[in-house]
C-alpha cells in the first residue's frame, strides 16, 4: 500500500534522507520544514499521515498537533522527535499525536508504525473478537489459539505475542513495537527477549506441522502471514 | 555555650522547661506572701496582746503589789471597750483556780507566748495567739486574741489564693501550650512542603497565612528559594533537551547515510566497512538513549509517578519472563520470592527495567545457573539476583557501579556500554535503595535494597 506522507523537519540533510528511504520503499514524501508550512499543506492537501518533527523553529511540533486536533482535523499524526522521556511521549500524546517515535528511527520501522497508526484508526472490532490469521485463530479474552482448527497451548505473554501478530497480519511489526505493545514496556531491554518468544511461539505453531507462518523481515521484525 | 545549648532545645523542651520554671515560681511567690502575711499578722496580734497584759498589770509609782479585785476591775472595763473588747483576759490564782475574766480555756495555757487552736476550748476562737504573764503573789494573767479577722478566714484566704494563682496559671500554661501548637503547625507546614518536594512534586509550596508575622516571611523566603530551584530545574531540563536534540539529530542523520552506504555498497569489503560502522553508530545511540534515561532519572520528575502495585508478582512475572531467555542462553533461572509485597510504592517500568537488565547481566556474564530472590530486609525489601559464574573482584565492584566503568576481559568482549548498573542503581536511588554488589561464592550477588514506605 503506497501511502501519501507529509515529513515535516528543519533538519535538511536528516530529512532529505529519511524522504529519500520512504519514497525508497515506494511511498509519496512530502517535505515541509517547520509547523507553519506544516498546517498550511495539511490545508491543501490530503495525506495518509503526518510524520512530524517536535523540536522545529517558529511552530513547534507539540503545537501543530494541538491546533490540528483542535480544529478537528484527525489525520494521523506520527511524532518523531529527538526527546526521549517518559514525560516527553506522554505530552505528545497527550497533544493528540497517534505515536511518538525516539530518532534515529529505521525507515521500515516508521512505516511499520505509520502503517499500524492507520490500520488502528479502521480497526472496529472490539477486543472480546477472536482474530484470524490465514488458519491461525486467536481469542485474547478466553487466552486460547488454534491452528488449523488444532487448539495449542501457549504461555499468556506467547497468546499475547500471537495476538498482536496477528491483529496485523500482513504488516511488520518491529522489536520496539512488540516490546512496546506486548509487554508494555517503555524501554528496550538489551536482551533479545522478543527474538527468544518468537522461536517459542514458532516451535508451538508448527509442532502439529504446517508451515512457518511467522515470516522474519531482517533486522526489521516480523510479520504474521495474512 | 548558652546559646548551643538553646539551639539544642527541643521546641517541646523549650515549652516543657519554661512551664516548669514559672510553675515553681508562681507557687514559690504564693508560699511567701502566704507566710509574709500570716508572719506580719501574728506580730501586729502580739503587739496588741502585749499592750493589753501591760494595761492590766500596770503600776501606779510606788504602788508594791496588785489587789486581786484592781486586776479584775481594770479586767472588766478593758472587756467593756469597743477597741479592746474582743481581747480573752483570765485571771488565775496561785492554786489554779481562776479568780475572773472572760475566757475559760480548756487546758492550762502556758507561761509566756504560744499559738491557740480551736481544740483550746475557747469560744469564737479558731486561731489566735496567748501570753500568759506573772501577776505576782502566785497569781497568772492570761491574755488572747484571734489572729483572724473574720470567721473562715483561712479558707477564705486559701480559695482566694487559688483562685488569682491558679488562673495565672491557666493563662500562662494555655498560652504557652498554644504558642507551642502554632509554632510546630507553621514548621510542620514547612516540613510537609519539604517531604513532597523529595516526593518529586516541586510545585508544592508552604502555605501563607498573610499577617506578614515571622512565618509568613521565612515561608515566603522558602517560597522564592523553591522559585528559584524550579527555574534551575527547568533551565537544566532545557538543556538536557537541547542536548538531546543537538546530538540526536547529526547522529540520525549519520546513522541514515551509514545505512545508504550499507545499501548501495558495490563490493562486500565496502559492504562489510559501512555496516561496521552502522553498528558502531547504533552502540553510540544506545549509549547515548541509557545516558539520557539516567539523566530522566536523576531528575526525579518519574517520583511524581509512583503507583503502589504488588512487588513480588511484578519480580515473578519478570523474572518467569526471563526464564525462556536465559534457557536460550543455556542458563537455568531460578525464581524463589518469599514474602508478599502487595503495597509497594514506585515505579513499576522502571523496577522492571532494573530487574530484566540485571537478569539479562547475569546472562551474559555469569555462569549457568541463576536465582532471582526476593525477601524482607531491615531496611525494606531485598531483590537478589545470584550468578555462579566468575563473578566480580572486590576491588573491581566500586568500578563496576561508575559510569563508563566497564571491566575489562570477559565484560569487555561481550560488548554493552557499561551504563547498565549505574541505570539500575540510579534505579534505585530514585526509590531511596541502593545497589549492592557482593560474592555469591562463587559468582556475583546483586541486590536491590529497597525501603518500603
Amino acid at each position: 500500500m503506497s501511502l501519501h506522507l507529509l515529513l515535516v523537519e528543519d533538519d535538511a540533510t536528516y530529512a532529505h534522507g529519511l524522504a529519500a528511504d520512504l519514497i525508497g520503499l515506494g511511498h509519496r514524501v512530502e517535505h515541509v520544514f517547520d509547523g507553519r508550512l506544516a498546517l498550511a499543506a495539511i490545508d491543501r492537501e490530503q495525506y495518509d499521515a503526518v510524520i512530524l518533527d517536535r523540536m522545529m523553529p517558529r511552530l513547534d511540533g507539540l503545537s501543530v498537533v494541538e491546533m490540528l486536533r483542535a480544529s478537528g482535523i484527525t489525520v494521523p499524526i506520527v511524532m518523531l522527535t529527538a526527546l526521549s522521556m517518559a514525560s516527553d511521549k506522554v505530552d505528545g500524546l497527550e497533544a493528540g499525536a497517534d505515536d511518538y517515535v525516539v530518532k534515529p528511527v529505521d525507515p521500515h520501522e516508521l512505516i511499520a508504525r505509520v502503517q499500524a497508526v492507520i490500520r488502528g484508526r479502521r480497526w472496529t472490532a472490539s477486543e472480546s473478537d477472536t482474530i484470524r490469521a490465514g488458519d491461525i485463530v486467536v481469542s485474547p479474552i478466553s487466552f486460547r489459539a488454534w491452528r488449523a482448527g488444532q487448539p495449542i497451548t501457549l504461555a499468556n505473554l506467547e497468546l499475547k505475542l500471537l495476538a498482536e501478530l496477528a491483529r496485523h497480519a500482513g504488516e511488520v511489526l518491529t522489536r520496539a513495537m512488540l516490546i512496546e505493545r506486548v509487554w508494555g514496556y517503555d524501554f528496550e531491554p538489551e536482551t533479545n527477549i522478543v527474538d527468544v518468544y518468537i522461536r517459542r511461539l514458532r516451535m508451538k505453531l508448527t509442532e502439529q506441522g504446517g508451515a512457518d507462518p511467522i515470516e522474519t523481515v531482517r533486522g526489521i521484525g516480523y510479520s504474521l502471514k495474512p | 555555650m548558652i546559646g548551643a545549648a538553646i539551639r539544642r532545645l527541643s521546641l517541646r523542651g523549650l515549652t516543657v522547661g519554661v512551664l516548669a520554671l514559672f510553675l515553681i515560681a508562681t507557687v514559690a511567690t504564693g508560699i511567701s506572701i502566704l507566710t509574709a502575711n500570716r508572719v506580719t499578722v501574728a506580730r501586729a496580734v502580739d503587739r496588741r496582746i502585749a499592750v493589753v497584759a501591760d494595761l492590766v498589770l500596770e503600776r501606779d509609782a510606788g504602788e508594791t503589789r496588785l489587789p486581786t479585785p484592781l486586776l479584775l476591775t481594770r479586767i472588766a472595763a478593758l472587756s467593756g471597750q469597743r477597741d479592746t473588747g474582743d481581747i480573752g483576759l483570765l485571771l488565775l490564782g496561785a492554786d489554779n483556780q481562776r479568780l475572773g475574766g472572760n475566757i475559760a480555756p480548756r487546758f492550762t495555757l502556758p507561761m509566756g507566748w504560744s499559738d491557740l487552736r480551736r481544740r483550746d476550748g475557747i469560744i469564737g476562737l479558731s486561731h489566735g495567739r496567748a501570753l500568759v504573764r506573772d501577776a505576782g503573789e502566785g497569781r497568772r494573767l492570761a491574755v488572747v486574741a484571734e489572729t483572724e479577722p473574720f470567721d473562715s478566714y483561712r479558707a477564705a484566704r486559701t480559695r482566694i489564693y487559688l483562685i488569682g494563682f491558679g488562673s495565672i496559671i491557666l493563662i500562662v500554661i494555655g498560652g504557652v501550650v498554644a504558642f507551642s501548637m502554632l509554632v510546630g503547625r507553621r514548621i510542620g507546614d514547612q516540613r510537609a512542603t519539604v517531604e513532597a518536594i523529595i516526593a518529586g512534586d516541586i510545585r508544592h509550596r508552604v502555605p501563607v497565612s498573610g499577617s506578614d508575622d515571622e512565618f509568613d516571611r521565612q515561608a515566603a523566603a522558602f517560597n522564592r528559594m523553591l522559585d528559584r530551584i524550579a527555574e534551575l530545574m527547568e533551565a537544566m531540563r532545557g538543556q538536557s533537551n537541547d542536548i538531546a536534540h543537538d546530538l540526536r539529530t547529526p547522529l540520525s542523520r549519520l546513522r541514515g547515510q551509514l545505512a545508504h552506504m550499507v545499501a548501495d555498497a558495490r563490493d562486500p569489503v565496502q559492504a562489510e566497512r559501512a555496516s561496521a560502522a552502522l553498528a558502531q553508530c547504533d552502540a553510540l545511540l544506545a549509549m547515548f538513549a541509557a545516558l539520557l534515561r539516567i539523566a530522566e532519572i536523576e531528575t526525579r520528575q518519574r517520583q511524581a509517578g509512583f503507583a503502589r502495585f504488588d512487588l513480588s508478582t511484578l519480580v515473578r512475572d519478570t523474572a518467569s519472563m526471563m526464564i525462556p531467555v536465559a534457557e536460550d542462553a543455556g542458563r537455568r533461572l531460578g525464581v524463589d520470592v518469599n514474602i508478599v509485597v502487595p503495597d509497594f510504592t514506585g515505579d513499576r517500568q522502571l523496577l522492571t527495567q532494573a530487574l530484566v537488565n540485571l537478569i539479562g547481566n547475569a546472562i551474559k556474564y555469569g555462569g549457568d545457573t541463576i536465582t532471582v530472590s526476593l525477601d524482607a530486609s531491615e531496611e525494606g525489601v531485598s531483590l537478589h539476583v545470584v550468578d555462579n559464574g566468575p563473578g566480580i573482584a572486590p576491588e573491581d565492584r566500586s568500578q563496576a557501579l561508575r559510569r563508563f566503568g566497564r571491566l575489562d576481559t570477559a565484560r569487555e568482549a561481550a560488548g554493552g556500554h557499561g551504563l547498565g548498573l549505574p541505570l539500575v542503581e540510579a534505579i534505585a536511588r530514585l526509590h531511596r535503595g541502593r545497589l549492592t554488589l557482593g560474592d555469591a561464592a562463587p559468582g556475583l550477588g546483586v541486590s536491590l535494597i529497597l525501603p518500603r514506605r
